[in-house]
C-alpha cells in the first residue's frame, strides 16, 4: 500500500490532533523501560462491566474485555501513532485506515482473486497451558476455522454480518483462504480485527467459553478475575510472543504485571480515582472537569479527542408531523447548535462531525465544502424555522413527546435547552426519561417516541451510514427507508475501489443529512488523563475495533517516579 | 412457643413463594426484556432471530411453565445461571453476600452507638438543650441524602488532600485494615441516617419507663439518677437493638444500592443493580429470594427475642 | 388534659374541637420550642411553595447560556446552573413539588396505612392472617430497588412517583395501625358497643379512628420526610420527576453533584433545603408524638 493519498488531507488533521499538554508528554523518557507494576484503568467503558468474554455471543464489548486474552488476525500497527510519528490516533470504534493495519495471529495476506483471500499464519504462536481444558501448543488454522463455525452457530448469530464470505477452509495447518460471495468494504474488519472475529483454542468445546473461568487464548493476559460490576483483573502472560521495539530494542510485552479496567459508575467517584491516583488512566475525563483536574493535579497528562459517538434527536419520519421534510428542517434551524457548541459545550464541541467523523479521512468532508443547504441546517433561523412549519400547516406549532436516557446527565441537561429553543417557534416538547435497557429496547422494537434524544457511534465510514439509514436497521431511529438509498449503501458497500467508496459515501452523507431525518447536533470532545509514571503511551484508545489490549500490553510504569511523586 | 415457631416458618413458605412470583411477572414486565437487549446489536433482527434466542435461553416456555421450573430447582438449592455469564447464579449471590452484610453490620454497629446514648439522654434531660442539640444531630443525619453526603465525603476530601476512601475492594480475612478503610466510611453515613430511627424508640421507651410506677418507687427509694437508668431503663435497651434489625434487614443484605455505587463496594445492590439493567432473570429472582429468606428469618429471630427480652410479650 | 400521663386515653371526637386544636398549639409552643420551630420552618417552606410564583424573580426554565455558573450575586442571589436558570426560582418551585410530593404521597400511604392496617387488626381471623403475609411479602424487599423496578415498568413522572411511594410506605405503615387497632379494639367500650349491634363500620369509623388518631397523624408527619427523600433518591438514578421540572432531588443528582466542585451553590443549597425541610418536619413529628401519643414506637 502506498499512503500517498493521505497526504493531500492535512487541514483535516486539525480534529484528531492528540492535544497534549504538560512537560513529559510527546517527549519519551531516555530511560529504558521497566517491567512490573499494576496499571489501573478507567476505560471508555468505565460504567460497564464485561456483559460477555464469548464472540459467539455477539456482543459488541466483547473485544473491548476478552480482547486482552484472544487475539485476531489483524491489529493496528502502534508503531505509526502519531505519538511516535506515525499520522494515527487509533481512537476510532471500529475503523482502522487499511495502511494502519499490521497482522496479529496473520502473518502476510493476500488476494488470490477477486473473491478468494489467503492468509499466512504466524508461526510459533502458543495457547498456554490450561488445567483441565489443555496443554500448552501452537495456534493454527484449525482454530480459526472453528472459531469463525462456532461463531456462525450461535443462536445470537447475526446472519448478515458474514454472509459476504461463502466459507473458510485450512488449507494447511498455517494457512486459511477465505472465499468470499462478494466483495465487502468492511472485510478486513468482519473477520480482521473486528467485535467478534477473536481466535479462539478449540479446546473450548468441551468446557463453556461464556464462562469467565474458561477464557484462554494466545494474547498478552490471562484473566485472573472478574468481579461484575466492580473489576477485571489481567494478569501478564509470562511467554507471549509480541515484541516492542524501542529505539531499535526489541522487548518481550506486557510490561506490567497487571491490568485492573476498574468498572465505576458514579462520574464523582471516577474523577476522585483519578484524582487520587487509585487509576492511572482515565479515558473519559468529561471536559466540565478538565480545566479543575489540572489546576488541582496539574501533573496529569492530557489528549483531547473528538468522540467516536455522535448524538442528535431522531424524528420519526414515519409519523407525522415529521413526515414532513419542512418541518425537520424547520426543528433543525430553531436550534442554535453554534450555541450549543460554545457555551453548552464551552466550546468543547465540533458542530459537525457526524454521521461522519472527522478521523475518517477521503470519507469525511468538513461543513465549510458542503452544499448551502446543508449549511444552512447548522445556521440558527428561528424566522425561517416559523415559516417553513406554516408552510407545512403547523403556523402554531405542535407538541410531540422527547424520549431520553435517564442515565445521561449531559442529555438531560440539554433537552430542558432544546426545549427552550423550540419553545420559540411553538413547538412543545414533553420529556420521557427512560432506564437504559427500556430507553434502548423502545428503538431496538420500533416502539419508540416521535422524538428521541440519542448518541449513535460512528463505528466506521460505511457502518455509519447503513445502521442508521438502511430500511429496517435496529439502530435506525428515524425509521428512514427509501429503497434508492438503500441501494446506493449496498453498492458503496461492495465498492472495491476505496477512493470511488470515498466519493459514494460522501455523496450519501451530503443526502442524508439534507433531509433532516434527526436534529442534528455537535459531538462533544472527551479528554484522555494519566498520571507520567505511565510511560509509552500517547492517549491511543483502540487497536481493533473497541480492542484496547495490544495498547495495554505495551505501557510500562515508570515506579520510581511513581514514588517521587508519593504514590 | 414452639407451635408459634413452627406456625412462622410454615407461613414462610407461602410468604416466600408469593413474593418470588411477583419479581419473576414484574421482572418480565418491565420495558425491555432480556432478548430485546441481546439482539440490540444486530443489524437487523427479525421474529425468527428472537425465537431462536428463547429457545436457546429458555424463555420460550409458556410463562406458568417457567415459573414451576424455577420454584423447582430452587428448592434444590439451584437458582440457575445467569442468561448472559452463564455462571450459577448461587456462586454470584455468596460472592456478594458477605460484603452487604459486613457494610450492614458495621453500619448497625455505628447506628447503635450513637442511638442508645443519645436515645438515653435526651429522654432523661427531655426537652433540654441538650437534649435538642443531640437529637437535632441524630434527625439531621436522618434528614441529609445519603448519596449527597456520600459525594460530599467522595469529592471535596480528594480535592483538599488528595484523599479518598480505597476503591478497590479486599476481603475482609485478606487484609482487614483495607477492607475496613474502604467499609468505614459507608458505613458511618449509612449507620448515622438509621440511628434516628433507634434514638426515637430508645427515647420513647425511656420516657415510658421512667414515669412507670417501678422506677418512682426506686427514686423515691433515693437510688441514685445513673443506678436506676442502668439498674431498671437500659435493661429494655436491647429492645429498640433487635426492632432496629428487624426494620433495617432489607437494607442489612442488600438495599444499600447507592452507597455501593458511590463507594464502588461489590455488594448485593449493585449486582441486582446490574441485573436489572441487563435484565438478567435468574439474578434478579435469585437476590430477591435470597434478601426476602434471610429478611423473613431475621424479623423471626427479632420477634422471637422480643419474648426473650420482656416477660409480658406473649405469642399467640 | 394530663398528656404527661399514658394511662390517660385520647378518647372520641370532642364537641371542643377548636378549642382543642388552638389548646394544643399553645402547649406545641410551650413545651416543644424545638417542635415548634420545627413545625414554622416547614410552614414557611409551604408558604414559599404556594407562592413560589410571586416569589421568584425568573422564570424556572428561562435559559440564560451565557450566565451559566454564575455564583451567587446580587442578580443571581443563589447563583445560576449548568444552562444559565435562576436557582432561586428553581428553589422555590421545587418547594413547591416537594411538598406536592410529600404530603399527596404521605398521604395516600397513610390512608393506604390505615385502611389495611385497620381491617386487618379490626376482623382479625383469617384476614388478618392473610393479609399479614402479603405485607410480610412486601416487606422483605429493599424498598429502593421496588421503586426502580416498579418505576421501569410504568415510567417516570410525578402521578406515578406518589403512588409508588405511596405503596411502598403505606402497605409496611399498616403493621403500625393494625398494632394500634389490635389493642384499642380490646377496649370494654367498643365490646359494649359491638354487643349494643352496631355494624362493623359504624364501630370503626365512631370509635376506632378516633383512638388512634394519634397514631395517624405522627405516621402522617414522618412519611412526608420520608417521601421527599426517597424522591430525592430516584431523582439520583435519573427516575425521579422528567426534566425541566425543578424538584430539589433533580437539581442535587446529575451533573450538579458530580461538579459540586465548580459550583457549590449547585449542590450545596438544594441539598441544604432538602435536609432542613426533612429535619423539620421530623422533629415536629417528635413534638407531635411527645404530646400525643407517647407510646409510639418504631415508626421509621
Amino acid at each position: 500500500m502506498t499512503g500517498r493519498r493521505w497526504a493531500r488531507a492535512p487541514c483535516l488533521v486539525v480534529c484528531t490532533l492528540a492535544v497534549s499538554f504538560g512537560t513529559a508528554a510527546g517527549a519519551e523518557d531516555p530511560q529504558p523501560p521497566q517491567y512490573g507494576g499494576t496499571l489501573n484503568i478507567g476505560t471508555v467503558y468505565v460504567t460497564l462491566s464485561a456483559l460477555s468474554w464469548d464472540p459467539a455471543d455477539w456482543n459488541w464489548k466483547t473485544n473491548h474485555d476478552a480482547g486482552m486474552i484472544y487475539e485476531q488476525l489483524f491489529a493496528a500497527d502502534l508503531e505509526q501513532t502519531i505519538r511516535r510519528g506515525g499520522r494515527y490516533p487509533f481512537r476510532s470504534e471500529g475503523w482502522l485506515p487499511p495502511e494502519s493495519i499490521r497482522g496479529e495471529l496473520a502473518e502476510t495476506w493476500e488476494w488470490q482473486d477477486p473473491l478468494t483471500l489467503v492468509v499466512r499464519l504466524r508461526r510459533g504462536v502458543l495457547f498456554p497451558e490450561r488445567p483441565g481444558i489443555m496443554a500448552e501448543r501452537e495456534f493454527d488454522a484449525e482454530d480459526v476455522v472453528w472459531s469463525f463455525t462456532r461463531l456462525a452457530e450461535s443462536p445470537k448469530a447475526q446472519p448478515s454480518y458474514l454472509e459476504h464470505i461463502e466459507r473458510l477452509e485450512a488449507r494447511d495447518p498455517h494457512t486459511v483462504v477465505f472465499h468470499f460471495r462478494e466483495f465487502n468494504a468492511e472485510w478486513d474488519l468482519r473477520f480482521g480485527y473486528g467485535y467478534y472475529s477473536s481466535i479462539l483454542p478449540r479446546e473450548l468445546a468441551k468446557v463453556d467459553p461464556r464462562d469467565w473461568r474458561n477464557v484462554t487464548g494466545s494474547g498478552p493476559f490471562r484473566l485472573e478475575r472478574f468481579v461484575p460490576g466492580n473489576s477485571e483483573t489481567f494478569v501478564r502472560r509470562p511467554d507471549y510472543w509480541d515484541r516492542e521495539r524501542i529505539d531499535g530494542v526489541a522487548y518481550p510485552i506486557p510490561f506490567v504485571n497487571r491490568v485492573i479496567y476498574r468498572t465505576i459508575k458514579d462520574q464523582a467517584t471516577q474523577q476522585t480515582a483519578l484524582r487520587t491516583a487509585k487509576i492511572d488512566i482515565f479515558e473519559v475525563v468529561p471536559w466540565l472537569a478538565v480545566d479543575y483536574l489540572k489546576k488541582t493535579t496539574p501533573e496529569l497528562q492530557w489528549a483531547r479527542y473528538l468522540g467516536s459517538t455522535g448524538q442528535f434527536m431522531a424524528l420519526r419520519v414515519d409519523q407525522k408531523p415529521f413526515d414532513d421534510l419542512r418541518v425537520r428542517r424547520a426543528l433543525n434551524l430553531a436550534v442554535d447548535k453554534r450555541e450549543i457548541a460554545e457555551l453548552f459545550y464551552g466550546g468543547n464541541a465540533e458542530l459537525f462531525a457526524y454521521p461522519m467523523h472527522p478521523d475518517f479521512i477521503g470519507y469525511f468532508e468538513p461543513l465549510e465544502s458542503m452544499p448551502k443547504s446543508i449549511q444552512e441546517l447548522f445556521r440558527y433561523d428561528p424566522k425561517k424555522a416559523k415559516q417553513l412549519l406554516a408552510e407545512a400547516g403547523y403556523p402554531n406549532g405542535f407538541r410531540f413527546k422527547v424520549q431520553v436516557n435517564a442515565a445521561d446527565p449531559d442529555h438531560t441537561d440539554m433537552l430542558p435547552l432544546l426545549a427552550g429553543y423550540l419553545a420559540k417557534i411553538g413547538v412543545e416538547i414533553e420529556i420521557e426519561p427512560l432506564e437504559y435497557a427500556a430507553f434502548l429496547s423502545a428503538m431496538t422494537t420500533k416502539t419508540h417516541a416521535a422524538g428521541y434524544l440519542m448518541r449513535s457511534g460512528h463505528v466506521n465510514p460505511t457502518t455509519s451510514l447503513r445502521k442508521s439509514f438502511g430500511t429496517g436497521q435496529t439502530w435506525n431511529p428515524s425509521m428512514w427507508s427509501d429503497p434508492d438509498y438503500d441501494r446506493r449503501l449496498k453498492e458503496a458497500q461492495i465498492e472495491r475501489d476505496e477512493a470511488t467508496r470515498q466519493r459514494m459515501i460522501r455523496a450519501l452523507t451530503v443526502d442524508i443529512i439534507d433531509q433532516a431525518p434527526y436534529i442534528w447536533l455537535p459531538t462533544p470532545y472527551n479528554y484522555i488523563a494519566w498520571w507520567p509514571w505511565v510511560k509509552n503511551y500517547g492517549g491511543e484508545l483502540r487497536a481493533g475495533a473497541v480492542r484496547p489490549g495490544p495498547i495495554y500490553a505495551r505501557i510500562w510504569i515508570d515506579q520510581e517516579q511513581k514514588r517521587r511523586l508519593g504514590f | 412457643m414452639r407451635a408459634y415457631i413452627l406456625r412462622r416458618l410454615l407461613a414462610l413458605g407461602p410468604t416466600l413463594l408469593f413474593a418470588s412470583l411477583i419479581v419473576f411477572l414484574a421482572v418480565r414486565l418491565i420495558p425491555g426484556d432480556v432478548i430485546d437487549l441481546m439482539l440490540s446489536q444486530n443489524d437487523i433482527s427479525t421474529g425468527q432471530d428472537r425465537e431462536r434466542l428463547a429457545a436457546a435461553l429458555g424463555l420460550d416456555q409458556p410463562m406458568p411453565t417457567q415459573y414451576l421450573r424455577w420454584v423447582g430447582h430452587a428448592l434444590t438449592g439451584d437458582l440457575g445461571r445467569s442468561l448472559w455469564q452463564n455462571t450459577p447464579v448461587t456462586e454470584q449471590i455468596l460472592d456478594r453476600l458477605p460484603i452487604s452484610f459486613e457494610l450492614g453490620l458495621l453500619a448497625l454497629v455505628i447506628a447503635l452507638t450513637f442511638a442508645i446514648p443519645i436515645g438515653v439522654y435526651s429522654a432523661i434531660r427531655q426537652d433540654t438543650v441538650g437534649d435538642y442539640l443531640t437529637r437535632s444531630f441524630s434527625i439531621l443525619m436522618l434528614a441529609m441524602p445519603s448519596f449527597w453526603l456520600g459525594t460530599l465525603v467522595m469529592v471535596f476530601p480528594s480535592v483538599w488532600w488528595r484523599w479518598s476512601p480505597p476503591l478497590e475492594y479486599v476481603a475482609f480475612f485478606e487484609n482487614p485494615l483495607a477492607n475496613l478503610s474502604q467499609m468505614i466510611v459507608p458505613a458511618i453515613i449509612l449507620g448515622l441516617a438509621m440511628s434516628a430511627v433507634t434514638m426515637r424508640m430508645t427515647r420513647t421507651m425511656m420516657l415510658e419507663v421512667l414515669r412507670q410506677d417501678y422506677i418512682r418507687t426506686a427514686r423515691a427509694k433515693g437510688l441514685s439518677e445513673w443506678l436506676v437508668v442502668t439498674r431498671h431503663a437500659l435493661r429494655n435497651g436491647l429492645i429498640p437493638v433487635v426492632t432496629l434489625v428487624g426494620l433495617q434487614a432489607p437494607l442489612l443484605i442488600g438495599g444499600a444500592v447507592i452507597m455501593e455505587q458511590i463507594f464502588v463496594i461489590p455488594g448485593m445492590g449493585l449486582l441486582l443493580l446490574e441485573a436489572v439493567s441487563q435484565r438478567d432473570y435468574p439474578i434478579i429472582s435469585g437476590v430477591f429470594l435470597v434478601v426476602g429468606l434471610s429478611v423473613l428469618l431475621i424479623n423471626l429471630a427479632v420477634d422471637l427475642s422480643y419474648g426473650l427480652l420482656d416477660p409480658n410479650v406473649r405469642y399467640r | 388534659m394530663a398528656v404527661a400521663d399514658p394511662q390517660v386515653e385520647l378518647v372520641g371526637p370532642s364537641r371542643r374541637e377548636r378549642g382543642r386544636v388552638a389548646d394544643f398549639v399553645v402547649r406545641l409552643f410551650r413545651d416543644k420550642p424545638l417542635g415548634a420551630a420545627g413545625g414554622t420552618v416547614f410552614m414557611l417552606f409551604l408558604i414559599a411553595g404556594a407562592l413560589a410564583g410571586l416569589l421568584a424573580p425568573r422564570g424556572i426554565n428561562d435559559i440564560d447560556l451565557v450566565n451559566r455558573f454564575h455564583p451567587p450575586s446580587w442578580e443571581f442571589l443563589l447563583g445560576t446552573d449548568r444552562l444559565g436558570r435562576d436557582m432561586l426560582s428553581r428553589i422555590l418551585f421545587g418547594a413547591r413539588l416537594s411538598v406536592i410530593v410529600g404530603f399527596c404521597a404521605a398521604g395516600l400511604s397513610t390512608v393506604i396505612s390505615v385502611v389495611l392496617g385497620g381491617l386487618s387488626g379490626y376482623l382479625g381471623g383469617r384476614f388478618d392472617m392473610a393479609v399479614q403475609r402479603l405485607v410480610d411479602a412486601w416487606m422483605v424487599f429493599p424498598g429502593l430497588v421496588l421503586l426502580i423496578v416498579v418505576i421501569s415498568v410504568v415510567g417516570p413522572g410525578l402521578t406515578q412517583i406518589i403512588v409508588v411511594l405511596a405503596l411502598l410506605y403505606g402497605v409496611g405503615g399498616s403493621r403500625i395501625i393494625r398494632g394500634s387497632v389490635v389493642s384499642a379494639r380490646e377496649h370494654t367500650y367498643i365490646h359494649a358497643a359491638q354487643s349494643l349491634g352496631a355494624g362493623t363500620p359504624f364501630i370503626l369509623w365512631r370509635h376506632i379512628l378516633p383512638n388512634i388518631m394519634p397514631v395517624i397523624i405522627v405516621l402522617f408527619t414522618t412519611r412526608v420526610g420520608a417521601c421527599i427523600l426517597s424522591e430525592a433518591g430516584l431523582a439520583f438514578l435519573g427516575l425521579g420527576i422528567p426534566p425541566p421540572a425543578p424538584t430539589w432531588g433533580s437539581m442535587l443528582s446529575g451533573s450538579a453533584r458530580t461538579y459540586m466542585y465548580l459550583g457549590p451553590w449547585l449542590a450545596l443549597i438544594p441539598g441544604i433545603c432538602l435536609t432542613v425541610v426533612v429535619y423539620s418536619i421530623n422533629v415536629f413529628g417528635d413534638a407531635l408524638r411527645d404530646l400525643l401519643d407517647p407510646r409510639m414506637r418504631g415508626i421509621r
